[in-house]
């Protein structure tokens, strides 16, 4: 008698086990998921950029350094040996420099009225919009990671497998105003 | 609020001539309904006088006199209420909007009241009135006043008998929305977390045949509704922060149970409501301002959704 319980405590303790770490296991390939997500939409970014340059170097005179520099931050960020941290740093100078190209857009009402800019313009909002969609989902899976590996009791098979915390994607400032400043602060 | 000045302008000069005649129909169709009344309860007196206190007949005459009764004063009133909604909701449609059309009769078509998939129960009753359409700004939109039943098969001794659940009572509309998306997201009201809190979170998740539980991070939109979809990503990129503001301060001023589900690249609108709208009124005149200012405030009120919800904002993709 007394073996059958221990032998049924000791295969309960084994099937929660076994539910905590595959719920972990779960969550963990959310979290990259949703990563590769992200990634997938800068890419959509990236390829835009030559078009954008295309369409308004023609119009802008006085604007050539920036679209070389954004051009050339372009070039980096499909460098493939990139590491993270690097990587967050180019993306901001690429916002950035999007932020001010748009801005400087103003001043030429040919471009502004242009349909092919404002394709472009659009497929830009598209793109940024959806990235703040992907960021978000990033944000919610590693908080639900998060949390699984710090509550009790998957926090002691997270430790066994090695699991640390995630950080979350901080959502730049510049980035809620967003790329087009003026035409999506409308929507607000 | 100049536009009410002006419709008291369009009130007095183009809807009260009408109203007047309307109303002269309506003091007619009261006399009859009056009439048909006292005759259906001095029917129902006899009936009950007449037959034996022991037969099982005598609560069945009675309410059958009644029904009749009652179907009787609804053919009367039929074609003054068909004559009020043509002259005067057909112009008060106009009034607010060129590009907005009236159809009393009309209702949205039960398969998009399906297809939104916004309440789970099978829908084999649908009834629905006072049918508007058109395009406001770049939005098409469209919406009714809807009810729908479930019908349950309950077996009783030798045969099934059905009953019906109402499934929905209320407006229902449909909107273009202003981005493209490819999945199903709807946002639900959210009983569970309010009464359960994190435990009722947990509750959500476990939801058969309504995609993934997605969480946001506006606390407050949380409390109120829960949302379902089949791509994380793709349901965020429609419920933006601003829009979540957006939803919620349009629940607030509607103040009732409200449902909505995106879908083809539409939105799917439900607001709950029991009041019977655009209707006439009987033993009361119609030739009253405050009477039809109600009814234009409400049809406002609807066609403001598209600015609540920015609808005609089309700066990404879709034009």
């Amino acid at each position: 008698m007394p073996y059958i319980i221990i032998i049924s405590v000791v295969l309960l303790i084994l099937i929660i086990g076994i539910a905590l770490y595959n719920s972990l296991i779960r969550k963990k390939n959310d979290v990259e998921n949703a990563f590769a997500s992200i990634d997938v939409m800068l890419k959509k970014r990236y390829n835009l950029i030559p078009a954008i340059v295309d369409a308004v170097k023609g119009y802008m005179k006085h604007e050539r350094i920036l679209l070389t520099e954004i051009t050339s931050l372009r070039a980096q960020a499909l460098l493939d040996d990139l590491n993270n941290d690097h990587r967050v740093i180019i993306e901001n100078k690429i916002q950035k420099g999007i932020s001010e190209l748009f801005v400087a857009v103003e001043n030429y009402p040919d471009l502004k009225a242009s349909q092919n800019f404002l394709h472009l313009q659009g497929s830009l909002n598209e793109v940024e919009e959806q990235l703040a969609a992907s960021r978000r989902a990033f944000n919610a899976a590693v908080t639900l990671y998060n949390n699984s590996i710090e509550v009790f009791p998957s926090s002691i098979i997270a430790s066994m497998m090695n699991y640390g915390r995630r950080t979350l994607f901080e959502i730049p400032e510049s980035e809620r105003e967003n790329v087009s400043g003026k035409a999506l602060l409308e929507r607000q | 609020m100049s536009e009410y000045k002006d419709f008291r302008e369009f009130y007095e000069q183009e809807l009260l001539p009408d109203l007047e005649i309307i109303d002269r129909k309506r003091k007619k169709v009261d006399r009859r309904v009056i009439t048909v009344l006292l005759i259906t309860v001095a029917v129902i007196i006899v009936e009950l006088s007449l037959i034996p206190k022991t037969n099982d007949i005598r609560i069945v005459v009675p309410i059958i006199t009644g029904i009749i009764g009652f179907i009787i004063i609804s053919v009367f009133s039929k074609s003054y209420r068909q004559e009020y909604k043509n002259r005067i909701i057909t112009r008060i449609t106009a009034f607010v909007d060129e590009g907005l059309t009236y159809t009393p009769e009309g209702t949205i078509a039960k398969s998009e009241f399906v297809k939104s998939e916004i309440f789970p129960l099978s829908c084999d009753s649908f009834k629905g009135e006072d049918h508007f359409r058109g395009k406001l700004g770049k939005t098409d939109i469209e919406f009714s006043e809807v009810v729908a039943r479930h019908k349950n098969k309950r077996r009783s001794g030798s045969g099934t008998k059905n009953d019906y659940t109402l499934i929905f009572r209320g407006l229902f509309i449909i909107a273009d929305f202003n981005k493209h998306f490819r999945t199903h997201t709807v946002v639900l009201p959210d009983a569970a977390e309010r009464l359960f809190g994190k435990f009722g979170q947990k509750l959500q998740s476990i939801s058969p045949g309504r995609g993934e539980l997605i969480r946001l991070e506006d606390p407050v939109f949380e409390k109120e509704f829960c949302v379902y979809g089949d791509d994380q990503v793709e349901s965020r990129y429609i419920l933006t922060p601003a829009l979540m503001q957006r939803i919620l301060t349009f629940k607030r001023k509607w103040n009732t149970t409200v449902y909505l589900s995106f879908l083809d690249s539409k939105v799917y609108i439900a607001i709950r409501m029991f009041k019977n709208l655009f209707e006439t009124r009987l033993f009361k005149s119609v030739v009253d301002y405050s009477f039809m200012e109600d009814n234009l405030r409400f049809l406002i009120l609807l066609t403001e959704i598209v600015d609540d919800l920015n609808l005609n904002t089309r700066i990404w993709t879709k034009e």
